[in-house]
């Protein structure tokens, strides 16, 4: 592989973690042993995130209090900026990605091809097997709604692993607090004219994220809340 | 006058008393405020007027007119109150944003 033109710690990974206590030392620590630097913001977690934090190699923020999955990862994005990120890459807490994918993620945009990346567990013959059929029905309606909503057709939905460049980090700004933040960066993405590309990431399906993952559910509160703020705005 | 003509009158009064009283002050609110508060006597002194005004827009009754007219006044007063909820939601999240980053801690530095 060719040598990175630029230093891995000017790559950012931008992690947004509510009550992640359990398993957010775990998920950092391959992240920081790479070189890359982590910014985790807190959500105002109420179990021991914040404490477990400490002394993790990452940056870590808090937010008073609980604001959303989008507004703490736009929080992550914002500071990583400030620090003078490159790249910056959208990682889950939870533990259900794959450090190993981080360089597939990233190559696009260390070619130029693409100021945004997209992670899909569709792309891999594997990685589509690890999906548990109930999600697979699921995530392929999101892949419609989305497609509804922005434009885009994509091969996967609310996958949280994203890759971004410095311009499009600054460019795209996340107003959807909750997990509408997912379509809302495919919205960006089309009316900022950015040029994207997807990248295989696993995922891993264990007990503890799938129940984080029910969170799923929440696509019909998503749905709703975008059609509501088209309506308005 | 009926019992019920009575008790909406004073509940009217209250109102304008508690919103002169209490909340914002601008001529020209409490000037609508007024208006409306003294249309509404009108309509529970008077309910034949609020027929009439009815029955000349098709309606028939004028108690039906004014649950129209109530319900389309309640769907924009929530519509209005959502607006600002995100407004306020917007404001809450960049105040909290900043709050996290004035209390950023940096890693240690490694080596």
């Amino acid at each position: 592989m060719a040598r990175k033109p630029i230093p891995q710690a000017a790559i950012f990974v931008a992690v947004a973690a509510y009550n992640e206590g359990g398993v957010i030392r775990s998920v950092l620590r391959p992240l920081v042993a790479q070189g890359y630097s982590v910014v985790v913001v807190d959500d105002g977690s109420t179990d021991n995130t914040w404490r477990q934090l400490k002394g993790s190699g990452a940056y870590r923020l808090r937010h008073p209090f609980n604001l959303g999955q989008g507004a703490a990862l736009q929080t992550a994005v914002s500071y990583a900026l400030e620090q003078d990120a490159q790249y910056v890459v959208h990682f889950d807490a939870d533990g259900q990605h794959s450090p190993k994918d981080l360089p597939g993620l990233l190559a696009p945009l260390l070619a130029g091809r693409a100021d945004v990346v997209l992670g899909s567990r569709f792309l891999r013959k594997e990685d589509r097997q690890a999906v548990p059929f109930s999600r697979r029905l699921i995530l392929k309606g999101a892949v419609l709604v989305n497609w509804l909503l922005t434009g885009l057709w994509l091969t996967d939905a609310h996958n949280g692993a994203r890759a971004l460049s410095r311009r499009a980090a600054q460019r795209i700004v996340l107003r959807e607090n909750g997990f509408a933040h997912a379509t809302e960066i495919l919205q960006q993405i089309r009316m900022l004219g950015l040029r994207f590309a997807e990248a295989p990431t696993r995922i891993r399906y264990t007990e503890y994220s799938l129940k984080k993952g029910q969170r799923i559910w929440h696509a019909f509160d998503v749905f709703v809340d975008l059609l509501i703020k088209r309506v308005l705005r | 006058m009926r019992p019920i003509q009575l008790v909406l009158i004073l509940v009217a009064a209250a109102f304008v008393l508690f919103y002169f009283n209490r909340l914002r002050s601008r001529l020209l609110d409490r000037l609508l405020f007024f208006v409306l508060a003294v249309l509404a006597v009108a309509m529970v002194l008077r309910p034949d007027w609020a027929t009439s005004v009815a029955v000349f827009l098709g309606v028939g009754r004028g108690a039906d007119l004014l649950v129209y007219l109530g319900l389309s006044g309640l769907a924009f007063l929530w519509l209005g109150l959502y607006a600002r909820q995100r407004e306020m939601d917007v404001r809450l999240t960049e105040l909290a944003r900043r709050l996290a980053k004035l209390g950023a801690e940096k890693p240690k530095k490694k080596k």
